[in-house]
């Protein structure tokens, strides 16, 4: 075997030792409570996304939903219950790595702004009636009319597969 | 090595007394300004449900219809009543302010301080200050996009200011934009996951072989760049691709005043982030340019270049892990000699769950090769092991203490360093 074999077999070995020994299977998420629907505003062409569509929107992946409709997204603040689903559930992340992730992709030239925060229902209702494209996460006891609810891996709040609660 | 031993220890206690104290709630004087904002909001709600208590009531029973899965999923708008107008034009001036205008700068800082000692011969031990890094984002109009990153390096008789990136970009839409400026190349994954900012990387340093100002791939490139998803379900495929200038007479350099040979190199990167894998991306890479040295070598002065690279990256915190090699390839246009040059590094990190999830240790191995019959390069042979620490002091700063043990040519000896960093965005 050539030098330049081996070391193609060296840094493949340490790929794969590495990655048996870094092995550790995600914590089970257990804890559960009312549904949080994804509602959009009413002219957004969508409704029904997977639960990896729903992140790939939310991480940024996906910024259109279609080509004159860029997507918008509002996310309550910090302590709200609505958050802290979207982030254990969807993102996957503390709120100091969801921070740590915008201020990333920023930089990176993906994406100009973070997330627009809404600090209550009411202003997150009046966004998503008045912003083209705009999604956002709420509780389904709280929901309002003028908005659409979108299904989520086929599933709507209140169903029992429904996976964001 | 015996005299810096004070200054290892001084630097110990003066990041003991951090150790010891509990850190503070991160953003505890935002979280109380938002709760502030919620309180007043729920109370003048309060104050007019109690005002409209038949208002109210309609409401109630339409938000308590609407969670119910038989429901249709578009739910219709009520008219608003007359006394909801003061309340509708208070709205009005809200979603007024929340809407993007154009353009709508926005600015961010990226900074480091460094201290650093090692056991090279000739070497001085000491406190240097990294990069001051300044991003500029900004919309100019839904879909058209300026991005610009500025740094300020010093040096030992001035500062210098470098444009790093400078890109104007048009979105066609998710899968499809254009965009035109001096980017970051595309080769591999870290040069363009972190770009200047330390702050944004676990490790104190990049890896050499990316390393800002290293000839081993071209970290900067100037030109065109096309980017966007590939409709591939959950493959979560993607792809960038450039046309530009290529290698400067000084290799380091992307050839900012225009290309030296008259031979646009470019770059294709595609990589893949599976959905059923949240955190998983995968990538291959490849450049292709002609590069025109400013002296002669025994091979000549020009050369075809051919890079090829694969990345695999891990970015969850538990654990983190990343992963990429490179292969570079170099053809004399005069004789037809070819070399090969490699570079990979494996790092790993894991993120603790004491201590508020604020310590990351670390580790980083990395080796790079050059064959003796190299000509376009200087001898960049390394070996390298990393070992080190981050602890996060608030969301946005963090330290870093780092031991590094590097082995370049065959000849020359081990070389024994303790690297320190603070680093920031703002």
């Amino acid at each position: 075997m050539s030098a330049t074999g081996q070391r193609i077999v060296t840094f493949l070995w340490t790929i794969l030792w590495s990655s048996v020994l870094l092995y550790s299977p995600s914590p089970a998420q257990t804890t559960r409570g009312a549904d949080i629907a994804v509602v959009v505003n009413a002219d957004t062409p969508v409704t029904d996304l997977s639960l990896s569509e729903v992140r790939k929107v939310l991480l940024g992946e996906r910024q259109y939903w279609s080509s004159k409709l860029p997507v918008v997204l509002l996310i309550r603040a910090p302590e709200a219950r609505e958050r802290d689903v979207v982030l254990r559930v969807i993102y996957q992340m503390s709120e100091a790595q969801f921070k740590q992730y915008w201020v990333a992709k920023i930089f990176r030239a993906e994406a100009v702004t973070p997330p627009r925060i809404v600090y209550s229902n009411d202003m997150q209702f009046e966004l998503l009636t008045a912003l083209p494209g705009s999604i956002a996460f709420v509780d389904s006891r709280n929901m309002r009319p003028g908005v659409k609810i979108l299904r989520v891996d086929g599933h709507l709040p209140g169903e029992k597969e429904y996976p964001l609660r | 090595m015996r005299k810096r031993v004070p200054v290892l220890a001084i630097m110990f206690f003066a990041v003991s007394p951090a150790w010891a104290q509990s850190p503070p709630p991160p953003d505890q004087a935002e979280q109380i300004r938002i709760l502030l904002e919620r309180v007043q909001q729920l109370e003048k709600r309060v104050a007019e449900l109690e005002t409209k208590p038949t208002a109210a009531a309609g409401a109630a029973a339409t938000a308590a219809n609407v969670p119910a899965a038989a429901k249709p999923e578009m739910a219709e708008a009520a008219p608003p009543g007359p006394g909801h107008q003061h309340e509708m034009a208070e709205r009005q001036a809200a979603t007024e302010q929340m809407e993007v205008h154009y353009p709508s700068l926005q600015i961010r800082g990226f900074g480091d301080v460094d201290f650093s000692v090692t056991d090279e011969k000739g070497s001085t031990s000491g406190f240097n200050l990294g990069q001051l890094d300044l991003h500029l984002a900004s919309a100019l109009s839904r879909k058209v996009t300026y991005f610009g990153e500025l740094t300020f390096n010093a040096h030992p008789t001035n500062y210098t200011v470098e444009v790093e990136r400078s890109i104007i970009r048009y979105d066609y839409n998710d899968f499809f934009k254009l965009s035109f400026g001096r980017y970051h190349t595309p080769i591999g994954y870290w040069n363009t996951a972190f770009h200047h900012g330390a702050w944004l990387q676990t490790t104190i340093s990049r890896p050499d072989f990316v390393k800002f100002g290293g000839t081993f791939i071209p970290v900067h490139f100037l030109g065109l760049w096309a980017e966007g998803n590939i409709p591939s379900g959950g493959a979560g495929l993607a792809y960038n691709f450039g046309v530009g200038n290529g290698r400067d007479s000084m290799i380091s350099r992307p050839g900012d005043f225009g290309d030296i040979n008259n031979n646009r190199a470019w770059v294709a990167n595609l990589y893949s982030r599976p959905a059923r894998l949240y955190g998983l991306q995968m990538g291959v890479s490849v450049y292709r340019d002609k590069i025109t040295l400013p002296v002669v070598t025994p091979a000549g002065n020009e050369f075809r270049e051919w890079i090829s690279a694969a990345h695999i990256v891990w970015t969850k915190e538990t654990p983190e892990f990343l992963a990429e090699f490179a292969n570079v390839n170099h053809k004399s246009i005069l004789t037809n000699a070819i070399t090969n040059n490699q570079a990979y590094y494996v790092q790993i990190a894991y993120r603790l769950p004491w201590f508020e999830k604020t310590l990351k240790p670390y580790y980083r191995f990395e080796h790079t090769h050059t064959p003796l019959s190299e000509h376009v390069f200087a001898n960049l042979d390394l070996v390298e092991s990393i070992a080190g620490l981050r602890y996060d002091i608030t969301n946005y700063a963090s330290f870093k203490g780092e031991y590094r043990n590097t082995k370049r040519l065959p000849t020359e000896p081990r070389v024994n360093g303790a690297f320190f960093q603070t680093d920031f965005t703002f």
